[in-house]
């Protein structure tokens, strides 16, 4: 059983898809149910067991509503995935950043994480489950173009060590993926950022941006799965090789 | 080495004194800022220009981030706890970078003083380790974007006993197996400030938005 904020669509959806044809039920946590609602029906069509609750993290109720639910469904939670994030918007000097920036950028990474693990932890303690967290290179290497998203992603990584330094003792495992993949968010940044394609290009070694479901899907499965066991606090970059710096 | 280098020191605690009396020692011209906290958050733009206005403009800027008062465990926290953990250093560290920026001078450097669990976690301290690393990646932008106009990070990495509260049993907060290589964890006046001194240095220039870790040989990765 495992619930994917930031679910409806992009890398939350692919990773969501990837865990469900694998068998897990999913809940795809998502703040427009609009889009979540139809992205469920086409998994449930596809004999898959999905459905979506409204999750609006920057909300600990809405969070604390999504964990319950899960569990209502299906009597667990076995894992959960902080993937939901607002959106980076363009490049940004440090001098020039926004408030309402920086507070979006904090309640949907740190905040978010920070409510779902308060929410999750007793149901993650029941089934000796996992989290997972989501990272980025920007946050190991920082970012000339989007610096507050750099110290969020870097936070977040380091939360997770520290989240499983004191997870241990409940068999409860917390790791991060830091992915490059194409998303609609991705299309958005390239928009606003019309090298960055070509600059993700010529440093992946493997000459291709992910896939949300067929690159970054399996690695969400493999770290959920009872493979992982003995991997915690944990960053896997799932970039084509693009971040060499671990 | 840098005699009468002007130095805002933003900070307090028994680090940030340490390194007060160290850099003093050494032959800086200190402006001590200590941040005040109110209900909308951490103010130190007003003691920042207040200190500017004491030494002119800052050759080195020291950031000492608030630490927590006591280690909890993330599920027991409140959501202010955490807030004072994680969310509010971070925003100071970002509100320092901030409010120096229009008067830095040229080739001044920006460092942060955090400890070494910024980069392995801390159980107890979840959120502030999670801070320091967000810290940590600010030293990395920051050399990034203002690197073209002469300006310099670093960010010195001392042992958790420096930073965090005596009770809190930090020393064992980085897992290792043996002590420091060098037998002790250092202090902040004989071991800490002479390398703030070192990076205040025009010698050190070419060095920047990079991790020193001084803490007597226990974190050694990568």
């Amino acid at each position: 059983m495992v619930l994917v904020t930031g679910g409806a669509s992009g890398l939350g959806l692919g990773m969501a898809t990837a865990m469900a044809a694998h068998g897990a039920a999913v809940v795809l946590a998502c703040r427009r149910p609009e889009i979540g609602e139809p992205a469920a029906a086409v998994l449930r069509e596809a004999g898959h067991d999905v459905r979506c609750v409204r999750c609006d993290v920057t909300s600990a109720d809405d969070i604390g509503a999504s964990v319950e639910a899960t569990v209502a469904a299906h009597g667990r939670l076995d894992c959960m995935v902080h993937n939901a994030i607002a959106p980076t918007g363009g490049p940004t000097r440090i001098q020039d950043v926004s408030q309402d920036h920086w507070d979006a950028m904090v309640a949907t990474t740190i905040r978010a994480t920070f409510d779902g693990a308060r929410a999750a932890h007793p149901h993650l303690r029941d089934s000796g489950g996992s989290m997972i967290l989501m990272t980025s290179a920007a946050g190991m290497e920082g970012s000339t173009q989007l610096p507050v998203y750099a110290m969020v992603k870097a936070a977040q990584r380091t939360l997770a060590k520290g989240l499983a330094a004191e997870w241990g003792a409940d068999s409860i495992r917390v790791n991060c993926i830091a992915p490059v993949a194409d998303t609609a968010a991705m299309q958005r940044a390239y928009m606003e950022n019309p090298d960055l394609r070509e600059r993700l290009l010529e440093r992946t070694p493997l000459g291709r941006i992910g896939n949300p479901l067929d690159d970054v899907g399996p690695v969400a499965v493999f770290l959920a799965s009872d493979m992982a066991r003995f991997i915690t606090g944990q960053t896997l970059c799932v970039d084509g090789g693009g971040f060499l710096g671990l | 080495m840098a005699d009468g280098t002007r130095t805002l020191l933003v900070g307090d605690g028994p680090l940030a004194d340490g390194l007060h009396d160290g850099l003093l020692d050494r032959g800086h011209l200190v402006a001590q800022v200590v941040p005040v906290r109110t209900d909308d958050g951490t103010d130190v733009g007003t003691g920042i220009g207040t200190g500017i206005g004491l030494i002119g403009r800052p050759e080195l800027v020291v950031h000492v981030p608030t630490v927590p008062a006591r280690a909890v465990a993330l599920i027991d926290q409140s959501t202010q706890q955490w807030v004072e953990a994680c969310e509010a250093p971070m925003a100071e560290a970002f509100a320092v970078v901030r409010a120096c920026r229009a008067y830095l001078s040229d080739r001044a450097r920006l460092v942060w003083v955090v400890p070494t669990v910024a980069m392995g976690g801390a159980a107890g301290f979840v959120g502030f380790a999670a801070a320091a690393e967000g810290i940590r990646a600010l030293a990395k932008s920051t050399a990034r974007q203002w690197g073209p106009d002469g300006l310099t990070t670093a960010v010195l990495a001392v042992a958790p006993e420096l930073v965090l509260p005596a009770e809190s049993g930090a020393g064992a907060l980085v897992p290792t197996l043996a002590g420091p290589a060098l037998g002790r964890s250092g202090d902040a006046f004989g071991d800490i400030a002479p390398l703030l001194d070192l990076l205040a240095d025009p010698s050190a220039r070419f060095m920047t938005g990079t991790t020193l870790v001084a803490d007597g040989g226990v974190w050694m990765a990568p």
